[in-house]
């Protein structure tokens, strides 16, 4: 075994083990060079035929390049591991993963929070109070005295013994008025029912209701504070509009519209043409019913808000049927 | 309230058109819902061309007319003068109610079939013809609404009017706040002069109801001829929205549009002893009404009376005896100023109301009674030929007085943060007709007759807002001192509930509060269980809503059959909600519950694996891991639960520190199948205000181990009969030192045990907290502890 025929033996190798495709190859190419009878191993074996001084210069050649080639077929070996495991026979990536599950609040509780959330970012605390109440927190306590017109405007739910279905959420106003001493900033979510069942209205339904007293506030707060909900809610570029109105508990009492969702305010189906959706009533905490629970109205000045959760979500969600939130079909549950 | 703009105009000098007369209406507080053409109520009704005449085969008079309306031929009978073909007219389809009040529907005329009407431009409200066929131009667009062929257009405001402002609900009302907006001057009809004179010999007026009656007025016409009504008030009427009858009713019904006083016109002859009182209805009396009823009249009703009787619910209804009829020549016609509130009771005590009425309530003009009471006698005398007898009844024992209302500059600037002149909130008052006197720091108003709303000082302010324009004043934002407040604990229970079923993959439902007695009653509940007295709705929507809930179960049940049978077959679902107890007095107590329902598979079936139907561990393993999220301490699960609906042996009561507080388990059949349900369904309630009753649980933290643990698994075998539990129990009551914790693995039954036996299979872990424990110290533990478990329960090892 001469130099060259080592470098020639060195570079054939070289070639072959380039084509290996799999570790069987592989294998095969060990024995045939490093195993027992293996040709590297016979080389290695035979050196101590040669004269010293040929076998010192030829066996250190062939010791390289046993050490090469052990190197390689290492490095090779490693390299066709890592690609087998690229191979997963029987994984199909198409076929869907397995199934989990979270369960999703009712759209109606989403809506009626993230409200809320705006106004206990603003430190109003949350407030609650019966769903069955009295005529006088209903209505009385709320400058609505009997055979008031303004009855007219809610058709209340009876129980006996002169109780009935809180008609909205305004009665927390009262209890709570009646319970702490002002300033006061509360916001009261709740279930409310009116004797009305069509596509626009279900016999019960959920309020919010605001309230604010303190010693300077006026009707330009409650603007404010309506357009920043309004754009929280609806998105920051949503226009809103107040409308002079009338609820016997405020004055001066407003509307609050919003620009169409749906056409931007050009006018369509859903605003009736009009470009605009109403979306809340508020005012001024009518005089008559801060000294209905003991306040003093040259010192005490109010603003109140009410709003329907149902309303917001179908606005905001596209739904045209407020049965839908009291069916509570899973199909429809999920979607939100 | 329908508002035709053409009246409007006349009343008031405006050149607004109509969607900018709504616009500033809207914005000044009086809503206009919509703008409408008085023509589009009268249906389809469409340009169309003859195409073809020919002669009736039964009736002389009567033509059979092919026509088209650019799309498809319809035959219409007609008996109008002058058909021809080519002609351009107004073809009245199906489901167009014409001028008069007919309603159009394919019919056969004399054996032939008639798809429309042809109208005349009575018909068609146009005018007073009745006897020729309207004609349109001939350049008329086929199919489009008849009106624009003929350049017609009627705008219609409906205007939604607030309680508050009974004044708006007339064309003077509207025309006012127009004026008051826009600063257009107001045009009032003019009234002649009607004769003077005394009415006392023909006719004996008297209140004697005070409290119900502040004026009352009257005037006596005679010679007067029922027929109908000139068109143009006709046409009035129907824009408005009102049936035209004959010329005498329609005037007091036009008056009242246009100057929003109700006014009743009576037989003159028919009131007994020409005599009328104003007066609360005695024990027994009943009237006929207009509208054919006979009323028993609640003592206390309002009424007008003659000498014999009650001829009239005073400000609702006339009764039907003292009516106009086609022979009546003389009237007496009313006008006054009614009590609101009796008006009111009156309506709702007959379950009756009337444009009178609903008018009343809100408040009419005190000082406008005589006003409209003269504007309808002119008018009878000028539309029924007439004459007004000289002489008017005016009983107002006490005259309207305007309040004096103090609107002081520091308010102003406090509740609207208004920086301008005071002059000008004076000049917005000014707008509405008042009294101002503008002082140095505060203005003095006293509101005209009409604004009866107008009392305080707010209402003042709203009034100078809503006319400088809500849109104008200035947006700040509230300032104000913090609060240091705390989350009540009901929030954070709740909100604790959510997190965990949500993450349960639960989703939330929200039922009705009220609910089907028969529910209850199908639970089957023993006789003394306070669910089955729930307190009922006196007015319910329906039977199914009528009992306000005791349970969440219903509710719940009633939800997985809606969505069973929508091919929601895996459900899970939870409700938190108020239920209702009643009390001996007062307010019924309110109870916060939470609501959970299983159906069908628990995992889901997909492509790899089968589902599993949910069964009771998954109940129990949800209630486990909810009781650990509440972080209230002594929740517990216990068997078996009382609820007869429930099968004893798989299910359990809830527990709140013993106390029992809910239940959990599979619902029986009976109950199931009544929700046509597959079985299991798998439901729990519990009481959460309970649950607000237990201390918090505290969250403490522990070291975390630093030597390794060493657990050993204990196979017995014991009885069938032996709760797993019950081994649990008693290694608790063991003390065995250094045990951490210990778990059952496996439960197996089947070969080579025999039948009646189980295999439970039970793991300890040890650990000791300063070093690791030997194998051999593990052992002999271990061993102490299976010898007593072996000869506790008489087991033996597997």
């Amino acid at each position: 075994m001469t130099e060259k025929e080592l470098e020639a033996l060195r570079s054939r190798l070289q070639q072959e083990l380039a084509l290996l495709k799999d570790l069987k190859a592989l294998e095969e190419f060990r024995v045939r060079y490093l195993g027992k009878k293996g040709q590297i191993t016979r080389i290695l074996k035979g050196l101590k035929e040669l004269p010293p001084e040929e076998r010192r210069r030829i066996g250190r050649l062939a010791n390289q390049l046993r050490d090469e080639l052990e190197e390689a077929l290492r490095a090779r070996r490693e390299a066709l591991l890592r690609a087998a495991e690229d191979e997963t026979p029987g994984v199909d990536l198409t076929l869907p993963g397995r199934p989990f599950e979270l369960g999703r609040l009712h759209p109606v509780t989403q809506t009626l929070q993230e409200i809320c959330a705006v106004f206990l970012r603003l430190g109003f605390d949350l407030a609650r109070g019966p769903e069955v109440e009295t005529d006088y927190y209903n209505f009385e306590a709320l400058n609505i005295p009997p055979d008031h017109p303004a009855r007219d405007m809610q058709d209340t739910f009876y129980l006996r013994g002169g109780l009935l279905l809180r008609t909205h959420t305004s009665p927390i106003q009262i209890r709570t008025m009646q319970t702490r001493r002002p300033p006061l900033r509360i916001i009261a979510p709740g279930k409310v029912y009116r004797c009305d069942s069509d596509v626009r209205h279900t016999p019960m339904f959920h309020q919010v209701e605001g309230l604010l007293v303190d010693r300077e506030v006026s009707f330009t707060d409650l603007k404010g504070l309506l357009t920043y909900f309004a754009r929280e809610i609806f998105g920051p570029r949503t226009r809103v509009r107040f409308r002079p109105s009338y609820f016997p508990f405020t004055e001066p009492s407003a509307e609050m519209d919003i620009e169409c969702v749906l056409c931007g305010g050009a006018g369509c189906r859903l605003c009736e043409y009009t470009g605009w959706l109403e979306i809340l009533g508020a005012g001024m905490v009518h005089p008559q019913v801060l000294r209905g629970v003991g306040y003093d109205t040259e010192k005490w000045q109010g603003l109140a808000f009410g709003l329907g959760v149902e309303r917001i979500a179908m606005l905001r969600y596209g739904i045209d049927d407020i049965r839908l939130f009291y069916e509570n079909h899973l199909r429809f549950l999920e979607q939100f | 309230m329908r508002v035709p703009v053409s009246w409007l105009r006349e009343l008031v000098e405006t050149d607004l058109s109509a969607e900018e007369l709504a616009e500033r209406l809207t914005l000044g507080g009086l809503e206009v819902e919509e703008v409408e053409e008085a023509y589009e109520t009268l249906g389809p009704v469409v340009a169309a061309e003859i195409l073809e005449v020919r002669p009736h085969p039964e009736a002389d008079r009567l033509a059979v007319c092919e026509v088209t309306e650019g799309k498809r031929r319809y035959t219409v009978v007609s008996g109008a003068p002058g058909l021809a073909p080519g002609l351009k007219v107004a073809l009245a389809l199906p489901g167009s109610i014409t001028f008069s009040g007919m309603k159009i529907q394919e019919t056969r005329l004399r054996g032939v079939s008639s798809q429309g009407m042809l109208l005349s431009p009575y018909e068609a409200g146009v005018s007073g013809e009745k006897d020729r066929l309207l004609l349109l131009p001939s350049q008329a667009e086929l199919g489009r609404p008849f009106y624009e062929a003929l350049g017609l257009a009627e705008p219609v405001l409906e205007v939604a009017v607030t309680p508050n402002r009974g004044d708006c609900l007339s064309l003077l009302g509207v025309a006012r706040e127009v004026s008051a907006l826009t600063g257009a001057p107001l045009r009032l009809p003019e009234i002649p002069e009607l004769p003077e004179g005394d009415l006392r010999e023909l006719i004996d007026c008297y209140i004697e109801d005070e409290e119900g009656c502040f004026r009352y007025a009257g005037r006596l016409l005679e010679g007067l001829q029922v027929r109908e009504s000139p068109f143009w008030m006709a046409q009035r009427l129907w824009m408005c929205g009102l049936r035209p009858l004959n010329n005498l009713v329609d005037v007091t019904n036009y008056v009242m549009l246009e100057l929003g006083q109700p006014l009743h016109a009576f037989d003159y002859e028919k009131i007994r002893g020409k005599k009328i009182v104003v007066r609360a209805a005695r024990e027994g009396e009943s009237l006929r009404t207009l509208d054919g009823e006979l009323r028993e009249l609640p003592p206390g009703t309002l009424v007008i009376a003659d000498a014999e009787g009650p001829v009239a619910v005073a400000g609702v209804m006339g009764g039907e005896e003292s009516g106009i009829r086609e022979e009546t020549r003389t009237v007496f016609l009313e006008a006054a100023w009614f009590n609101p509130v009796r008006i009111r009771r009156s309506a709702r005590n007959l379950k009756l109301s009337s444009e009178s009425s609903y008018r009343f309530e809100r408040g009419v003009d005190p000082e406008g009674v005589l006003r409209a009471l003269d504007r309808a006698a002119a008018l009878l005398a000028e539309v029924a030929g007439g004459r007004v007898i000289p002489g008017r009844v005016d009983l107002y024992p006490r005259p309207w007085q305007a309040p004096e209302i103090r609107l002081r500059r520091t308010k102003l600037e406090s509740y609207l943060r208004w920086g301008r002149p005071l002059s000008e909130a004076a000049s917005y008052l000014e707008r509405l007709g008042g009294r101002v006197e503008l002082r140095e720091e505060e203005i003095l108003f006293r509101p005209p007759s009409h604004r009866g709303d107008l009392a305080l000082e707010e209402d003042l302010i709203e009034e100078v807002a809503r006319l400088y324009g809500y849109d104008r004043l200035p947006v700040t934002l509230p300032v104000g001192e913090l609060f240091a407040s705390s989350v009540e604990r009901e929030d954070r229970l709740l909100s604790r509930v959510r997190e965990a079923l949500t993450a349960l993959g639960f989703y939330e439902v929200i039922n009705y509060s009220f609910i089907d007695p028969r529910a209850l009653e199908a639970l089957e509940l023993a006789e003394n269980d306070p669910r089955l007295r729930p307190l009922p709705l006196a007015n319910p929507l329906s039977e199914t809503q009528s009992v306000m809930r005791t349970t969440l179960l219903p509710g719940l049940l009633e939800t997985a059959r809606f969505n069973f049978f929508r091919e929601v077959g895996r459900l899970r679902i939870f409700e938190t909600g108020k239920v209702f107890f009643p009390q001996e007095e007062g307010l019924p107590e309110e109870r916060l519950h939470l609501g959970l329902l299983l159906l069908g598979d628990f995992e889901p079936a997909f492509w790899g694996r089968r589902g599993r139907p949910a069964d009771i561990y998954d109940l129990k393993g949800v209630l486990e891991v909810l009781f650990q999220t509440l972080g209230v301490e002594g929740l517990a699960l216990e068997p078996h639960a009382r609820e007869v609906f429930l099968r004893r042996g798989l299910s359990f009561r809830l527990l709140a520190q013993g106390k029992e507080i809910g239940f959990a388990g599979e619902v029986k059949n009976y109950l199931r199948t009544r929700y046509e349900l597959p079985a299991p369904v798998l439901v729990a309630e519990m009481d959460l205000t309970a649950c607000l009753a237990l201390p918090e649980a505290p969250r403490h933290y522990r070291g975390l181990p630093r030597f390794p643990a060493t657990s050993r698994d204990l196979s017995v075998v014991v009885r069938e009969e032996l709760p797993a539990g019950e081994i649990l129990q008693f290694l608790s009551r063991l003390d065995i030192p250094y045990l951490e914790r210990v778990e059952i693995v496996d439960v197996y039954r089947g070969e080579p045990l025999s039948a009646g036996e189980k295999s439970v299979t039970i793991r300890f872990v040890y650990r000791a907290l300063e070093r690791t424990l030997t194998d051999e110290e593990v052992n002999a533990l271990q061993e102490e502890v299976a010898a007593k478990v072996l000869a506790a329960f008489e087991a033996r090892r597997r």
